[in-house]
């Protein structure tokens, strides 16, 4: 069909829905980025054409020690002595913010995918005792504890932790660990990331027609050659969209790098000046530089990854047969390592989460394991003005968001699944699922180079104007947090068949009045879990609201609040700090129970 | 006009409709029946060509202003509405007054006999119930035209001839003006005043159910409609529209010129005759007498089929189930010269064989 004969289908309230996701994406997400992003670019250009030095271009970034070096500044591991104890540091590298970026993000994409990989194939294919305890746990890390499960990681394994204290006092061996640096900052993101791959395996796994491996097993094929000859193949795609979202989430992490002191690493280094820049005013093409570089490898991996899913979504539901799950017992070694292995490893990842409560309601935690029990830390927190003042903020800037959210991703769902200009539909398809991947740290310096200049200087779009940064942060969450509401709705879309629609329109509905009568109703539950989860994912948004969100003390959302109290030096900071993230937990958990109990929708998950 | 990428959905469609007709498009599945409904119902514009009611051009006119009321294939009653609610729908959208929004509801609901069942929600109803509401919700309306897109398809077979029977009558009530889709020849012989048979995009013959069956203009119409058997041959002589066609050996059939399309002595030609027109005894008009071997008898019930050879071609043909056949017996069976219709060769013609 050409362009024309399909532009006969648009109508008022088609055009609009375009036009209102269209210019919402260009003005706060797509010109941000490219605004940011030209400045070094031109300063390259400059550089590579005429060879003269007008600002930090992107050659700069290869020459400077501290992005790029050839040597480590530290030992991985040293060994030393301490109280008559035999001392092990795991240290880790530093090889420069750039090298340290992607050797973090490639440790920890390795790490969660063996680990979400095989508890997925024990889940997916075994039935045992514990299962039900261990989905739980596989949950755990999943729970939002903003900035504080890092803390919390950070103490149990120090020196004087619960983990050398186990070894060294209950146990009675003189040694001693300590997890500290680059080591530290994956461990961290190891255990809070894994779940993703998991959730993804998981479900591919579960499209798999039993019939495949049951042929594969009538032809001979048994235990690791099935697995690695039809199981593990048919399983790729889950495999690929959840580490490709493990190794984003791992460059765009600030709590590892913050809670360690590990500063050389691209997200701190471009969150650390932006601060510095609020001063200033402006931030320089320095920040631009490094955001680049940030953007371009979540961008070149989310997309390459998402192709090469789209060309493996292998057509797995056959006709005919039984569906029969193809779940059996473990025998003794599968019992072993599950129970002895697995099990003990998945405590483990959910011990932070576990820690950040125990912490909320303990006392002290200046020895091994925190102490005695109080409430007093809630008590405190519900007093203190900065507290409800964030708390209030949160609130209101994800209500805000998230009514914007519902329109947003309604409309684009609605245009992407049911217009019929093809090249359309897939440009507002991608532009409206790259939130995901597009690292919050990058918008957020997108929009102080472009928010705080001409023509914006001065308006309310200007975080360092008399209004303040908030209605910013509030578009940040709308943008970055679109997709989850976007995918549950246009899911719901592809259930609600057309003819619905054209029964309404044929019997002279129109079609804002068929969107109201027909598919909204129809679609309710999806919207309204998709703006639940959207709500909750922006209450516990990180990089915006640390950055933008911070200039302006009295609009500081509650997150940002939480990383003043961990690293203000403020006493039982900590603990405090936990028992926020304790009612962020709470808030998180109700949404999931609705959605799930109420509205039957299975929890969406992160993905590409 | 309308095209899908290169593939030509509905082409060279003429169609008129007359005020209160009843009127078929039919054709076998991907033939643009639906394509060509939907392009009335405005569901779909086409690429070239136009779409008028009445002297008004509506080719371009947005579904909702066309005034057309369709029932649809799977029925797409709205589960989230109760059969009320579905059904005063339209009604609600032109914005008639409550009272009389209740009272012709309830009265559509009477003619189409699911009164007392308005509080009910689609999803506790019987797909021939199901049915029934979404011929309500599109009668209810009064439209200008009623498009029924193979409204029957859903259902088993005894309440598809039942169905077809209330649909028929309550159309003939209210006069309205129809246009039905289906690819069941009977189905569409059986409830039409008109029927347009189509295949790849194109209409074949446009003319009544009787015209369309037994005067076939088209080799594709010709076996379409009802059961049919081939015999090809050479024409030997042509005496204005009769026609006598060698179909190889000794045997020579007469036939009628069915096609305008011209046809001389010496060209290749096709026999269409339907299988029950055969007789064992001679028929008092004009006969062909043709002489072959039993190869197959099928006992059937109401009639008995035999496969016979006829000059090394196969022949169907359906006798009085009370006459014996042996198989591998010589057999002489008759056929009327009216029955036999005579086409020229085509490429469609083996196609269709």
């Amino acid at each position: 069909m050409d362009i024309r004969g399909s532009l006969r289908y648009l109508d008022n309230v088609l055009i609009l829905m375009i036009v209102f996701s269209l210019a919402l994406f260009s003005l706060f997400l797509i010109l941000p980025l490219a605004d940011m992003i030209s400045l070094p670019l031109a300063f390259t250009l400059e550089r590579l054409v005429s060879g003269t030095k007008t600002g930090y271009s992107l050659i700069e970034l290869f020459s400077d020690p501290r992005l790029f070096r050839t040597y480590s500044t530290t030992e991985p591991v040293k060994i030393s002595q301490l109280s008559g104890s035999t001392l092990v540091n795991f240290i880790g590298w530093n090889f420069g913010v750039i090298p340290n970026t992607l050797i973090i993000a490639s440790l920890v994409t390795l790490n969660t995918t063996v680990l979400g990989l095989v508890v997925a194939f024990i889940m997916a294919r075994y039935d045992f005792r514990g299962k039900m305890l261990m989905r739980v746990l596989a949950y755990m890390p999943l729970l939002m504890t903003p900035f504080v499960n890092a803390f919390v990681i950070k103490k149990l394994f120090s020196f004087d932790g619960l983990f050398s204290y186990i070894i060294n006092s209950v146990i009675g061996l003189p040694l001693k660990i300590n997890v500290d640096g680059m080591f530290g900052v994956v461990l961290t993101q190891s255990m809070a990331f894994w779940p993703i791959v998991y959730l993804n395996v998981y479900s591919s796994m579960m499209l798999i027609d039993p019939s495949l491996e049951e042929q594969a097993e009538n032809l001979g094929a048994r235990g690791f050659k099935l697995f690695r000859s039809v199981t593990l193949p048919l399983s790729l795609p889950g495999l690929a969209a959840g580490a490709a979202v493990v190794f984003i989430f791992s460059m765009e992490d600030l709590g590892g790098p913050i809670a360690y002191g590990f500063y050389d690493v691209l997200s701190y280094s471009i969150y650390s000046n932006i601060k510095a820049a609020q001063n200033i005013g402006e931030v320089g093409a320095y920040v631009g530089a490094l955001s680049i570089v940030l953007l371009a490898l979540a961008l070149a991996i989310f997309f390459g990854i998402k192709r090469y899913v789209s060309l493996r979504q292998y057509a797995m539901l056959s006709r005919g047969g039984r569906w029969i799950p193809r779940v059996r017992k473990p025998k003794l070694v599968g019992s072993l390592i599950i129970y002895l292995v697995v099990l003990p490893v998945m405590v483990f990842t959910a011990m932070p989460q576990i820690g950040v409560f125990i912490t909320a309601f303990s006392v002290r935690w200046s020895r091994a394991y925190p102490e005695g029990f109080t409430l007093d830390h809630f008590a405190s927190i519900l007093k203190n003005p900065d507290v409800i003042t964030g708390l209030s903020n949160s609130l209101k800037y994800a209500a805000i968001a998230t009514t914007i959210i519902t329109v947003l991703s309604l409309s684009s769902a609605y245009v992407a699944a049911r217009s019929r200009l093809q090249t359309l539909n897939e440009v507002l398809d991608m532009i409206s699922t790259s939130p995901l991947a597009i690292p919050g740290l990058a918008i957020a310096s997108g929009y102080i180079v472009m928010f705080t200049s001409w023509p914006f200087k001065d308006t309310f779009l200007d975080p360092l104007s008399i209004y303040g940064p908030w209605l910013l942060v509030v578009l940040a969450y709308t943008v970055r947090r679109s997709p989850f509401a976007t995918r549950v709705i246009y899911a719901g879309l592809q259930q609600v068949h057309v003819a619905y629609e054209e029964a309404a329109m044929n019997l002279g509905a129109s079609r804002l009045r068929t969107l109201a009568t027909v598919v909204i109703p129809l679609l309710g539950l999806n919207i309204l879990s998709g703006a639940l989860l959207a709500f909750v994912y922006s209450i516990a948004e990180t990089s915006v609201s640390v950055t933008v969100g911070a200039i302006v003390a009295g609009q500081k959302p509650l997150t940002a609040v939480m990383l003043d109290f961990l690293t203000g030096g403020r006493l039982a900071g900590l603990q405090l700090a936990a028992a926020m993230a304790v009612l962020i937990v709470v808030t998180q958990l109700l949404i999931i129970f609705v959605t799930n109990v109420f509205l039957k929708q299975r929890y969406a998950f992160i993905g590409v | 006009m309308k095209r899908f990428g290169n593939v030509y959905a509905a082409k060279d469609v003429e169609l008129d409709i007359a005020k209160g007709e009843f009127f078929t498009l039919l054709g076998p599945s991907g033939c643009g029946k639906t394509t060509t409904l939907r392009i009335i119902a405005g569901f779909e514009y086409p690429d070239s060509g136009q779409v008028f009611f009445d002297e008004e051009d509506v080719t371009y006119t947005k579904p909702y202003e066309r005034g057309t009321a369709m029932v649809f294939q799977n029925y797409a009653l709205w589960p989230h509405m109760s059969v009320f609610d579905n059904v005063a729908y339209g009604l609600k959208v032109r914005k008639l007054p409550k009272e009389e929004i209740r009272r012709r509801v309830l009265e559509v609901l009477d003619l189409v006999g699911l009164r007392g069942l308005e509080d009910r929600y689609p999803l506790q109803l019987s797909g021939g119930q199901q049915q029934r509401v979404a011929l309500a919700r599109a009668l209810v309306v009064e439209p200008k035209v009623l498009l029924l897109d193979e409204p029957l398809s859903n259902l088993d077979a005894k309440l598809r001839i039942r169905m077809r029977e209330e649909i028929k009558k309550i159309q003939r009530t209210l006069n309205i003006t129809t246009i039905y889709v289906t690819h069941d020849q009977e189905e569409a012989m059986s409830i039409s005043d008109r029927v347009a048979v189509m295949n790849q995009g194109r209409i074949l013959q446009v003319g009544t159910p009787q015209d369309i069956y037994f005067r076939p203009k088209n080799i594709f119409v010709a076996t379409f409609i009802g059961k049919s058997t081939l015999l090809q041959g050479k024409v030997v002589k042509k005496d204005a529209d009769r026609v006598v066609v060698d179909v190889g050996g000794e045997a020579r059939i007469a036939g009628k010129l069915a096609s305008d399309s011209g046809i001389k002595e010496g060209d290749d030609a096709v026999l269409v005759i339907k299988p029950e027109d055969f007789t064992v005894d001679p028929p008092g008009e004009p006969y062909n007498a043709i002489e072959g071997v039993v190869e197959f008898s099928m006992f059937l019930g109401s009639f008995t089929q035999l496969r016979m050879s006829v000059a090394n071609q196969n022949l169907k043909v359906f006798i009085d189930p009370k006459k014996e056949v042996k198989p591998g017996s010589k057999f002489v069976i008759y056929v009327k010269i009216d029955d036999v219709l005579v086409f020229p060769r085509s490429e469609e013609v083996l196609e269709v064989a």
